[in-house]
């Protein structure tokens, strides 16, 4: 295979793991949707679903959780699958820059005439391509099943739904992206995306159980990702103020990789 | 073509690079030589744009390497010391990546170097031994025919043969008119090839010479039998003579400079055999680095 870009050789590097993901991600949405149907019929479901904690019925809506859109927004999109987006878009996101300048090979594409710049616009633009990839692997499948199994989820639902995941993945993969870059350390790049990430979430449970933090936590990209379902009826502007989000950190590293020193 | 003025990188406390002032005239080699931790790399990576200086400038094609960096680099081949390429590509691969980045990437120049280095560029990177994958980061460095050269401990991990095809390559660049900057610790490499010398001593160039009248300003080692009793005070004053050990007939001496002087005092006491060993350069080094800074 040719590789005539940086943009083409990002994609390269990343399409084992791709396979990878995408392979996991959609064994675990088959083996969740195969147990709907069970879960479904279960008798008592009801009383078991009110013997919750009221905390915990509202954090994974679990009203809705005999429908088929419920049961895959509690079992799959409030956590598993947000986690398994966040993972893959801060390591991919971490490696970019700060992996090639661990392993020593920046200093020769620093030398090609490409400018620092067109480096990270490349390999953002790739793995913005990948996250988005991943995704449509997840839409496909959950459709796929939801499809077989009758679960009554429309295409746009499933979108909207795959859509959070992708935002998630991009905005904390970004943020790992451009602290690779201005830092030049995997290690930090992914500390850093990750203690955002888990301080996001706290934000957004923590909103759903007490009164005084509630109005702080639209700022939560959990609570813009997931508070519309996220598989639902409604579009909203969380996904896109999430990868705006991601786009501005991105945008905020580019001079800072233009001035830092390469490979201290 | 290269110039650095004043150019000064500090990192925290240390000194790498402490107020260098380097000229490499156009179509010459210049052999940049210290010992491991001189500063050499640095230099290198401040004259590729890959590091700001703390203080002063570099420029090369009276261009700034940090502000003009992506405009020098077109015309600019490099080598970074301990060479690194990705080693899930093949040779080819990775050549056609960087040739395709760089365009105007000549096939034929390619294939050229390939055959030069007798390199199999089928095989994937990470599988080739260090030599090997030098090769590799020598034909990147050339393949683009840049007008300068700045190669880092080019010949490490090359085999005598391709150590002597190396430095064909670089005498013939040097013909089309390139700049060629190497650095090495190894001394012997540059002793061949290069036409100027900077020895590198803890950030700070001590000295900058053409390797010819380095050599003439170096220590040789003499050894001198005498048909009969050694001249010792004789040879003692001679200027220049800065050892002498003397066993029976034989006078062993370390001189410096011309030795003019020396065999006309010896050959008027009657000389039997004499031995004369050429400085390396280490000895060269040396004499510079037992020196006080």
């Amino acid at each position: 295979m040719k590789l005539s870009s940086i943009f083409a050789k990002t994609i390269f590097d990343q399409r084992r793991s791709f396979l990878g993901w995408s392979l996991g991600l959609g064994v675990l949405v088959i083996v969740m949707a195969a147990m709907w149907p069970s879960v479904r019929d279960m008798p008592g479901l009801d009383n078991f679903v009110r013997n919750y904690p009221a905390a915990l019925r509202k954090l994974f809506n679990l009203k809705t959780f005999r429908t088929g859109t419920g049961y895959f927004n509690t079992e799959l999109f409030s956590l598993m699958i947000p986690a398994l987006f966040l993972v893959f878009g801060i390591g991919h996101g971490a490696r970019l820059i700060a992996g090639e300048e661990e392993d020593r090979t920046l200093d020769v594409l620093l030398s090609t005439g490409c400018s620092r710049r067109r480096v990270m616009v490349e390999k953002a633009a790739a793995f913005v391509v990948v996250v988005f990839g991943l995704g449509l692997v997840l839409v496909a499948v959950t459709l796929g099943m939801a499809w077989v199994l009758g679960m009554g989820m429309t295409v746009g639902d499933v979108v909207r739904g795959g859509l959070a995941m992708v935002a998630l993945g991009v905005e904390f993969g970004l943020v790992a992206f451009a602290v690779s870059a201005a830092r030049g350390r995997r290690g930090v790049a992914i500390a850093v995306s990750t203690a955002l990430a888990i301080a996001g979430y706290v934000l957004y449970v923590l909103g759903q159980l007490i009164h005084g933090v509630e109005r702080w936590r639209g700022i939560s990209p959990f609570v813009q990702a997931l508070d519309h379902g996220p598989i639902g009826p409604s579009w909203s502007v969380g996904p896109a103020v999430m990868i705006g989000c991601g786009l501005l950190a991105f945008a905020i590293s580019v001079p800072l990789f233009e001035r830092r020193d390469i490979g201290n | 073509m290269v110039r650095t003025r004043g150019l000064t990188k500090r990192f925290g406390a240390t000194l790498a690079v402490d107020h260098l002032d380097l000229e490499v005239a156009p179509g010459s080699v210049f052999g940049f030589l210290g010992p491991n931790g001189a500063g050499k790399t640095t230099t290198i990576r401040l004259l590729l744009g890959l590091q700001s200086p703390t203080e002063g400038t570099a420029e090369i094609f009276g261009l700034d390497c940090t502000r003009a960096r992506d405009q020098i680099h077109r015309h600019v081949g490099y080598l970074p010391g301990d060479f690194v390429a990705y080693p899930e590509l093949t040779g080819a691969q990775y050549l056609a990546f960087l040739a395709a980045l760089r365009g105007g990437v000549s096939p034929g120049a390619v294939e050229g170097l390939v055959d030069r280095f007798d390199l199999d560029v089928t095989r994937r990177l990470g599988t080739l031994s260090r030599g090997n994958r030098q090769k590799v980061g020598l034909v990147q460095a050339f393949m683009h025919e840049p007008e300068v050269l700045v190669l880092d401990e080019p010949t490490s991990g090359l085999d005598p043969l391709m150590q002597q095809r190396f430095r064909e390559l670089v005498a013939s660049v040097r013909d089309r008119g390139a700049t060629v900057l190497l650095s090495s610790h190894v001394l012997s490499e540059v002793e061949e090839i290069a036409d100027t010398v900077g020895i590198l001593r803890s950030g700070r160039l001590v000295v900058v010479e053409q390797l010819d009248l380095l050599k003439e300003h170096a220590r040789r080692h003499v050894e001198i039998t005498f048909t009969g009793a050694v001249p010792t005070e004789q040879l003692r004053r001679v200027t220049g003579v800065q050892e002498l050990v003397v066993a029976g007939r034989t006078a062993r001496l370390v001189v410096a400079g011309s030795m003019d002087v020396l065999f006309r005092v010896a050959g008027a006491a009657g000389v039997e055999n004499v031995v004369a060993t050429e400085a390396s350069l280490e000895e060269i080094l040396l004499g510079y680095y037992s020196e006080p800074s």
